[in-house]
């Protein structure tokens, strides 16, 4: 049995030439029903993640549709759209689909659209598992979502779930019951997709990439993968518990023998790896972007995976510190673990100011979504210093600062290097580059319209704004504020309006870029297959000898100081392509 | 392989110094375990990946002068296309509602996953990828 069991689906129309880099369009025999059929029986990685990054961004429009009803309640004082009850549930939800349901099913698309390429793997190590974990995140998915239509309403106990708020006593209803049952279904498919992602990076990278020589992007897949492992089954594990608690009447986190601090201990042992598994792999996003538009090689390769992996270590050691107002943790122990995870976070920043630093710069958005990530991460990792430190953390616990904190790191991480992706690798899966101008409009209005959003939660918290209520009086004074927050919000919404109407545009207008790297300078290996890429990734592989082979292949005179061997001989006549014209010929950098 | 088992027996060895260090500072009985287990999930793994690796040869993608043409030509199978990943997820997707709404619909949902699951594994036995 070969590799390539499969009829063949590559008909010469629909492969890119890649030796011309003219502009070509793929002839289009289109029919609904077969494409719909294969989406749905699909083994092949691309289209599994494809298929997780439509559903995650069509739960970051639905959620985002709760966060503007959020912030249009918040505009005025007293309540005016919706009642105290239905405020619960909309923050709960919101919270939950962005985690549960966009962030995290965004990290596994990401890793199944990208991490094969980059390791020269012509699939996953499990296909048909693969699939599996995507169809448990959306049927898991479904109930979380249906859940809005039952009688009583979805949940409204947060998305962290403390007992005994959500017992059965204190939160009746089935709403409770398919959150809890539909999130440990979806966290079941992301087990299934982490053991997927290691097996593959252990068993299927091509000759000569060794572990020293991975993407950094495949690093942090990896670890985060690891970190899944530690804590999803955690998670799931407690979620059922509860249920069982709801359900049979067990008593497991009943108040009266300390169950409501053994739940606050399992959510945040998965709670805090979980912040930390949504991430690192935009970190590993962000450290593709850097050197590809700064035009060097990546600064501290090294020092950037033991930073991964640092941070993915003590990530598991510092959960209280989301109870520190309990009264019952030991305080100096994660406070001071906690403040240890700055170290490595600095030093990521360190080598990507190093990347930088005297780079030949260009601002193509991808880039200017990263640098956006960049200044918006440090603030919210700043704020966090902060809240780690108990004497700090106590008047401004569960206030609105906590909101600005958490939303500056997490948007600025997933929201913004999201769309960085997005922009950087949409050649690559649809062969065609997005719009630049567009771009440039959302970044800005994204990021204005964010800062606006949340800088000024951090003195609505301060003043004494409390999170998770739907209301307050004229004499809070807190009116102001929560006025220009929801304008900043407005600006979201609208810069989110820009990027689908890029997508629209892309796919009508754009031509075919009809070259292996249209960014001119990228490193790594899916750079070094046509756009897209054929169904098993690489019609051949160049040689690896270094952490860019893609960029050895197409600039083979220029040796480069990363710790690669370098690659003479039969690339020579490669040399002098101009940037941005490089391609492979047939043949070339082959050694099959 | 090496690399990819001592990355988890670090983990450990980690989580051991922790969960000891944790337990003395706090005698917190619910944090010490949680740390613990973590460690030995970790050993777990990278026990079984340093086992593994002292039984083959270095493969060409642990060698920095691995070459292309090294890698073994009867790579593996890989499933074209299936439903019944699908199928699987969809009786999963029975047997939570069943759970959570009616015990019949539960009873049904295990029925459905057990017809799923067998014929996720039966189903390269035969047909046109049968191997
Ligand atoms: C579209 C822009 C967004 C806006 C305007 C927004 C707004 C808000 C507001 C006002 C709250 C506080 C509700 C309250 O405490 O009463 C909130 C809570 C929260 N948001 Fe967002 N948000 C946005 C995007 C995101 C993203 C991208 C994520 C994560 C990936 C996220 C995660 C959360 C979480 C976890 C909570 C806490 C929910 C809880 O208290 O249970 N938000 N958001
Ligand atoms: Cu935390």
């Amino acid at each position: 049995m070969t590799i390539l069991a499969e009829p063949p689906q590559d008909s010469p129309d629909l492969v890119p030439p890649r030796e011309t880099g003219e502009p070509w369009e793929p002839k289009s025999d289109f029919r609904l029903g077969r494409t719909i059929v294969n989406w749905l029986t699909s083994t092949d990685h691309k289209v599994i993640g494809y298929l997780y990054l439509i559903q995650s961004f069509v739960f970051f429009l639905i959620a985002g549709i709760m966060a503007l009803i959020i912030r249009a309640e918040l505009t005025s004082p007293g309540l005016q759209f919706v009642s105290l009850e239905q405020y619960n549930q909309l923050f709960t939800m919101h919270g939950t689909i962005m985690l549960f349901l966009f962030a995290t099913p965004l990290f596994v698309g990401l890793g199944n659209a990208i991490m094969p390429l980059q390791i020269g793997a012509p699939d996953v190590a499990f296909p048909r598992l693969n699939m599996l974990g995507y169809w448990l995140f959306f049927f898991g998915g479904l109930i979380v979502s249906l859940s809005l239509l039952t009688p009583q309403g979805a949940a409204a106990f947060g998305w962290t779930a403390y007992a005994p708020l959500s017992d059965g006593v204190f939160s009746p209803g089935v709403g409770g019951d398919m959150w809890l049952m539909g999130l440990a279904m979806g966290g079941l498919g992301t087990i299934l997709g982490a053991v997927n992602f290691i097996t593959t990076i252990f068993c299927m990278r091509a000759p000569g990439m060794t572990m020293f020589r991975m993407p950094m992007f495949t690093w942090t897949v990896f670890v985060t993968s690891i970190l899944v492992l530690f804590a999803f089954p955690l998670l799931a594990a407690a979620l059922i518990v509860l249920e069982v608690d709801r359900k049979f009447g067990t008593v497991v986190f009943a108040a009266d023998n300390g169950g409501a601090i053994l739940w606050q201990h399992l959510f945040w042992f998965f709670g805090h790896p979980e912040v930390y598994i949504l991430a690192l792999p935009f970190f590993g996003v962000a450290s593709e972007i850097l050197p590809v538009f700064s035009r060097k090689p990546l600064f501290g390769y090294k020092g950037l995976v033991f930073a991964t992996i640092a941070i993915a270590g003590l990530s598991v050691a510092v959960w209280a510190h989301h109870m520190y107002v309990t009264g019952a943790v030991y305080l100096p122990f994660f406070a001071l673990m906690t403040m240890l995870i700055a170290v490595p976070t600095g030093v990521k920043f360190f080598n990507w100011v190093g990347t930088m630093w005297k780079g030949s710069l260009s601002f193509e958005t991808p880039m200017l979504f990263t640098l956006g990530f960049m200044a918006t991460f440090l603030f919210g990792g700043l704020t966090g210093v902060i809240l780690a430190s108990p004497p700090l953390d106590f008047p401004v616990s569960d206030s609105y600062f906590v909101v600005a904190h958490f939303h500056y790191t997490v948007f600025g991480t997933v929201v913004f290097l999201m769309f960085a992706a997005y922009y950087y690798w949409w050649p690559k899966w649809t062969g065609r580059k997005m719009n630049e101008t567009l771009g440039k409009w959302q970044f800005w209005l994204l990021f204005i319209g964010f800062q606006v959003t949340f800088l000024i939660q951090h003195w609505l918290g301060v003043k004494g704004m409390p999170r998770r209520y739907g209301e307050y009086l004229p004499s809070d004074g807190f009116t102001e504020m929560n006025v220009i927050s929801t304008v900043g919000s407005v600006m979201v919404a609208l810069s989110t309006v820009f990027f689908l109407i890029n997508v629209v545009h892309t796919w009508r207008k754009a031509p075919m870029v009809g070259v292996d790297d249209p960014w001119g300078f990228g490193g790594s290996l899916e750079w070094a297959t046509s756009c897209p890429p054929p169904r098993h990734n690489f019609k051949s592989l160049p040689k690896i000898r270094s952490e860019r082979p893609a960029f050895d292949l197409h600039y083979p005179d220029i040796k480069h100081k990363t710790g690669g061997e370098q690659v003479v001989g039969h690339f020579a006549d490669a040399v002098g392509a101009p940037p941005g014209d490089t391609k492979t010929e047939p043949g070339e950098g082959t050694d099959k | 392989m090496k690399i990819e088992g001592w990355l988890f027996i670090a983990g450990f060895i980690f989580y051991a110094l922790i969960s000891a260090a944790y337990f003395i500072l706090s005698q917190d009985l619910v944090g010490t375990t949680l740390l613990l287990f973590t460690g030995l999930l970790a050993i777990i793994c990278g026990f079984y990946v340093l086992f593994t690796s002292k039984r083959v040869y270095p493969r060409p993608e642990d060698r920095r002068d691995g070459n292309i043409d090294e890698a073994d030509p009867e790579y593996g199978f890989f499933s074209p296309h299936s439903w019944w990943p699908l199928a699987v997820g969809f009786a999963v997707f029975v047997l939570v509602l069943g759970f959570i709404f009616a015990a019949w619909m539960f009873a049904f949902g295990i029925l459905l996953v057990l017809i799923a699951s067998a014929g996720w594994l039966f189903e390269y036995y035969y047909g046109d990828f049968a191997h």
